[in-house]
């Protein structure tokens, strides 16, 4: 590999890493820690191995069969059960771009003190302009290396010196101590949602057939995603950590999206609560973006509409203008003042649901040899791949009853 | 195509009624769980207020930051003081009530004031809304 890839790879991991945290993770992290401390450390382990191999096998197949998540899906549940599947995947990707864009306003507010009503509209402004403007490396770039600001929370958790101790125990599942059980199950689904968004591999694949991938782009892929995914997750470790030492004493149940970068300023100051707010801006910003195109990939790939950001807008006229009704929904979703963390558990809850509807295609595609020939899942692939079918079906039976049981994690 | 539009159905009735059992509480008799509820939930609002008071205090948060977070904790604590004030539980909980009620007011406008206060004023309400949070544990 030549220096040019190397650094190519490597920009991509950072802007892997920086995008891989959104408003989801944020809430449930940081809650997840404030409630049990360190000992659902684990779950994020589970999660991000889980969206490794969601988003690997679906790389692989886009790379493979140049064919994205939702062409796949209508062609091999058909197009009644696909269609289900399409409106469960739009309500929550319209539920996840408005607690993003919600999110967006908050952090303008809390760095310009701006009302928090005008500034959505301004969110939702910018967010459309960048989408519009900018290419589709740009995008991932822009948002992915400024949202790396959230390093500063990985910073501010070695500076609290936790108890290693027991943060390496909160990576062996086992009896929990404090809150019930059932909160403590209700934060394992939240978590695994959080960490297995599917708009994240919609919006990963469909690039992937945009940016043309071949057979030579199969070890790219692994790597992304392995890496990418990878050292994403030690920003979910460091807000779990960061919480659990911090907020967990002090009885702090953390339900505003001010509260994680109160931790970043109380360990290293304004610098570290500016760093935190335009890494979350940006983080969140960027996923505002990649659910909106998600939404659009969907559709046009399902009703086989002409697709993509690097085609002109006029040319791929409805998948730009249903990308645009996206953002102009989720405006006014936000603009009903329900509070976008609140919004955020909600959609994280449901994505869990819709989850299975979209695994079962890929996964039964990638192991299907006459869309990829000597390129199906292998054995440790499928395992996993399996495994996880598995604890998708079981999170997504008992995500709803977990919400209304636990009145959304309050107890 | 009766058997997605079955789950369809499912799925939306399933949305419609977590979000309307997620939504349901507020004012009404009080049991005493829910007053235990009440209770942490503005023990949590005063522990985070205090945290900001005394970040606010030694510089290390900025001025818009502390006005704007301040202003969110306080609408949430006023909304259970409203809500608490219009309250009724068993006569044996009255008193925990009350209790809860006058705690909630007073967190409330110490959140208010943190807002818009000086660096002294502001350790001020930072110890006050910590003792408020050991009475409310």
């Amino acid at each position: 590999m030549s220096v040019k890839n190397v650094l190519a790879v490597a920009l991509g991991i950072l802007s892997a890493i920086g995008g891989f945290v959104d408003i989801g993770d944020l809430v449930f992290n940081t809650q997840a820690g404030a409630t049990f401390g360190y000992q659902l450390l684990w779950v994020v382990v589970v999660g991000v191995v889980g969206i490794i191999v969601y988003s690997e096998m679906c790389g692989r197949v886009a790379a493979v069969a140049k064919r994205p998540v939702f062409d796949l899906v209508r062609e091999r549940v058909g197009f009644g059960a696909g269609l289900g599947t399409l409106i469960a995947s739009q309500i929550v990707n319209l539920m996840t771009c408005a607690a993003e864009v919600g999110g967006v306003a908050i952090c303008l507010q809390l760095l310009a003190g701006l009302p928090y009503r005008a500034l959505i509209p301004l969110a939702v402004v910018a967010l459309v302009l960048s989408a519009w403007v900018l290419p589709f490396e740009w995008i991932e770039r822009v948002f992915g290396y400024l949202g790396l600001g959230l390093l500063v929370f990985a910073v501010a958790a070695i500076k609290l010196h936790p108890d290693w101790g027991r943060v390496a125990h909160g990576f062996v599942p086992g009896h929990h101590v404090g809150g019930s059980l059932l909160v403590y199950l209700y934060f394992v689904v939240g978590l695994l949602g959080a960490a297995m968004t599917p708009y994240e591999v919609y919006f990963y694949s469909s690039g992937a057939v945009e940016d043309g991938w071949g057979l030579k782009e199969l070890g790219l892929n692994k790597v992304t995603s392995m890496i990418g995914y990878g050292l994403g997750g030690f920003l979910s470790f460091s807000l779990m950590i960061v919480a659990g030492v911090l907020f967990l004493p002090q009885k702090i149940d953390p339900q505003f999206l001010g509260t994680p970068p109160l931790a970043a300023a109380d360990t290293l100051g304004q610098v570290g609560l500016l760093l935190a707010l335009v890494g979350i801006l940006f983080a969140v910003g960027g996923a505002a973006i990649e659910t909106s195109f998600s939404g659009a990939y969907n559709t046009a790939q399902f009703f086989g509409w002409r697709w993509g950001k690097k085609e002109r807008p006029a040319a791929a006229s409805r998948f730009t203008l249903t990308w645009v009704v996206i953002f102009a929904l989720a405006l006014l979703v936000v603009m009903t003042g329900y509070d976008p963390v609140k919004l955020t558990e909600y959609s994280v809850i449901f994505s869990v649901v819709a989850l299975p509807l979209t695994y079962l295609p890929i996964l039964l595609v990638a192991n299907d040899r006459t869309y990829m020939g000597s390129n199906v899942n292998g054995r440790l692939a499928n395992v996993l791949g399996v495994l996880y079918f598995i604890v998708i079906i079981a999170i997504a039976v008992a995500a709803i009853p977990l919400l209304i049981v636990t009145n959304g994690g309050q107890g | 195509m009766s058997a997605p539009s079955h789950t369809s159905g499912a799925l939306v009735a399933l949305v419609a009624l977590a979000l309307l059992a997620a939504s349901c509480g507020g004012a009404g008799t009080l049991s005493a769980k829910s007053l235990s509820q009440e209770s942490k939930s503005l023990q949590s609002l005063a522990s985070e207020g205090a945290l900001l008071g005394w970040n606010a205090h030694a510089g290390r948060t900025t001025r818009i930051f502390t006005r704007v977070h301040s202003e969110e904790l306080y609408k949430a604590a006023s909304k259970a003081a409203t809500s608490l004030r219009a309250a009724k539980t068993e006569p044996k909980l009255e008193p925990k009530l009350r209790n809860l009620t006058y705690l909630a007011g007073k967190v409330s406008a110490d959140l208010k004031r943190l807002g818009h206060a000086s660096k002294t004023e502001q350790a001020l309400l930072a110890h006050e809304l910590e003792l408020a949070a050991r009475t409310l544990e």
